[in-house]
């Protein structure tokens, strides 16, 4: 029984990192209708900007925290403007080659800047690494920082969706472009706020997991890969699936690689998402009727 | 200019290959051996991508599952190389035929998904299943050799490699023009379209995977006997890129411009072997401007400037032999270029 519950526990970690890079991914994908590749690598430029700021010249966490989630916002700003902007009316494989283009780049500077100080990086711990004691459930406390993280940007996006302006703007640009242009939004500028916003949230979830986690230049395509099938078996839009999607794979992960074989954590969640994309080639919650992208 | 047409560059290109082991030292052979092997993956990847549409990104691991048969059945049953090579290539077909069943549900993102998971499973059964594919370490794969012939084992390769690219990038060539490379663009194009048109569908999704796994394949065996080493890093996210591109900066639906980007991506790959993050900088920022400023790739800059340079989809008459070469492209048809 305790080896289930930390099973679970621990894939609903991971699960909730994963859903929030599948936040990230779904809000791009909601208004733009494409699939930033970059999301990964975003993901992983933020955590070595969190870690220069914290590690390197010794500033505090909330402002390395800031700080990360501000170069994100900005570089996500930038991929919009350079690889998804210029090519607005190409056709998806184009769109799609040229985020990959991005995410090499990326991947590239990553690590000539930090890869040459050994390949892998510590982040040290935030909150106190006294494990708590739940009955018999040994929890972390990072991980439920990463859990209260990943709620938190939830609930923020439910509201920025429902309750403010460029939400709505955003929802009326992912429904229809072409109408959203005619009541007088400027659907480009809410192209470039929706990259930028989705790479904000992956860089918050990189620097919430980064005490968990080394930071290596080759960690963004796991994290992409898997916050991508998260977002698929959500049907891609929707937000609650992703998070739904992300806890799933978290925790078939950790069950595959507690009661089969500890290699199995990394090739599960694929052949979970080979299973489930032959099944229901839309995503396991979307009752919407199927978007073709 | 009229000796600058796509067929007599292509056939001088031959030429020159197959001239260059008398005068080439040992590296830039095998820099040119990497070339052919390269021009048979973009070859592949383009009928797949350009002509097909199937945005799959399970090249790599065809690639690799073309190396890894080819080696494993000469180590583990010690077949020859002469017999592992072709089976290796099936096997990847077969594979690559299978894929293509996931290809009739899903299209776009989704495709691009399922295939990236399958490659990572596939690179992750390379890692794990040690008993036979030996783990991350690799294994070393016996050098064949080429015995009647007076060649070594280098140039035996060498030539090897030489013929069986410029046979399957003719057969390539044959294949565009042909009904299968009009039915493969009517389904990049509009599957609803295709299907109206009576194109069948899983018939040449699964046509279109089969070839680019066979040309993978090939390649792998080829490239595990240039080696004689097979290990699970040589075929992972960054050869996949690097075969998309080469399918870009050569030219997106274009056979000549798969040849073309494959030869530009090694030489670049070369210059910068030093630097590791450095190479994937330049290939994501090639990719990038490709992408952004060159849509058709190199190819399109050529078949703009130079006349003699368009890939028909019909099957065009040529120009008859004796023709004075002022003759224009529209002159009258002489039976040529045989049936593949």
């Amino acid at each position: 029984m305790t080896m289930l519950s930390y099973l679970l526990l621990s894939g609903i970690t991971t699960g909730a990192l994963y859903a929030l890079v599948a936040l990230g991914l779904v809000v791009v994908n909601k208004a733009t209708g494409v699939i930033n590749f970059a999301q990964g690598e975003l993901f992983m430029v933020a955590g070595f900007i969190a870690w220069s700021i914290h590690v390197q010249f010794g500033f505090d966490f909330g402002i390395s925290f800031a700080g990360a989630v501000l170069v994100g916002f900005v570089l996500g700003c930038a991929i919009d403007r350079v690889a998804f902007r210029p090519l607005l009316r190409a056709d998806v494989v184009s769109i799609v080659l040229a985020t990959v283009g991005i995410s090499f780049m990326l991947k590239g500077i990553g690590r000539i800047i930090w890869g040459g100080k050994g390949d892998y990086l510590s982040f040290p711990p935030i909150t106190s690494t006294d494990p708590i004691m739940l009955g018999d459930i040994v929890i972390v406390p990072q991980q439920i920082a990463v859990l209260a993280g990943a709620i938190a940007i939830m609930i923020a996006f439910a509201l920025f969706f429902r309750f403010t302006r460029i939400g709505k703007m955003m929802q009326a640009t992912a429904d229809n472009a072409k109408a959203a242009t005619l009541v007088g939004i400027r659907i480009e500028r809410i192209y470039t706020l929706a990259f930028g916003t989705g790479a904000a949230v992956a860089a918050a979830a990189a620097v919430l997991s980064a005490p968990l986690t080394l930071l290596y230049p080759d960690m963004g395509f796991s994290f992409f890969i898997k916050g991508f099938a998260a977002a698929v078996v959500g049907g891609l839009t929707s937000l609650p699936g992703a998070v739904v999607g992300g806890l799933a794979i978290g925790i078939v992960e950790a069950l595959a690689g507690g009661y089969i074989h500890s290699s199995m954590m990394e090739v599960s969640a694929f052949i979970a998402i080979m299973l489930v994309l032959l099944i229901r080639p839309t995503g396991l919650l979307s009752f919407h009727k199927a978007r073709r992208v | 200019m009229d000796i600058l047409r796509r067929r007599n560059v292509m056939a001088a290109l031959v030429c020159v290959a197959a001239v260059l082991p008398f005068v080439a030292n040992p590296y830039q052979l095998f820099v040119a051996n990497l070339i052919f092997i390269y021009v048979l993956l973009s070859v592949g990847l383009n009928l797949l991508l350009g002509y097909a549409g199937q945005l799959a990104f399970a090249n790599a691991a065809m690639f690799g599952i073309g190396a890894y048969g080819t080696g494993l059945l000469q180590v583990h049953f010690g077949w020859p190389f002469l017999v592992a090579f072709p089976a290796g290539a099936l096997i990847a077909t077969a594979v690559g035929l299978t894929l293509a069943l996931p290809a009739l549900r899903l299209t776009g993102l989704y495709l691009a998904l399922s295939t990236l998971a399958f490659a990572q499973f596939t690179q992750w059964v390379f890692l794990h299943w040690e008993g036979v594919t030996f783990g991350a370490g690799g294994f070393k794969t016996p050098q064949i050799s080429f015995a009647p012939l007076p060649v070594d084992h280098r140039h035996g390769l060498y030539y090897l490699s030489l013929v069986i690219m410029v046979a399957l990038v003719w057969f390539a060539g044959n294949i565009v023009t042909s009904r299968i490379g009009r039915a493969f663009i009517t389904v990049r194009d509009s599957e609803v379209a295709a299907e109206s048109l009576g194109v069948d569908l899983l018939r040449y999704k699964a046509l279109a995977f089969g070839l680019s796994a066979f040309y993978a394949g090939i390649a792998g065996g080829l490239y595990s006997q240039m080696l004689n080493f097979v290990s699970p890093e040589g075929y992972d996210l960054f050869q996949m890129v690097l075969q998309k591109a080469m399918v870009v900066v050569g030219g997106l639906g274009s056979i000549a411009g798969s040849v073309l980007g494959a030869g530009t991506i090694v030489l670049v790959l070369e210059l910068l072997r030093e630097f590791k993050g450095a190479q994937e900088v330049v290939f994501g920022a090639l990719l990038l401007v490709f992408i952004i400023f060159m849509r058709g790739g190199i190819i399109s800059v050529i078949k703009r400037h130079i006349p003699g340079w368009e890939e028909p989809l019909h099957r065009a008459p040529t120009r008859p032999e004796a023709d004075p070469p002022a003759a224009s492209p529209l002159t009258p048809p002489a039976q040529e270029r045989g049936a593949s």
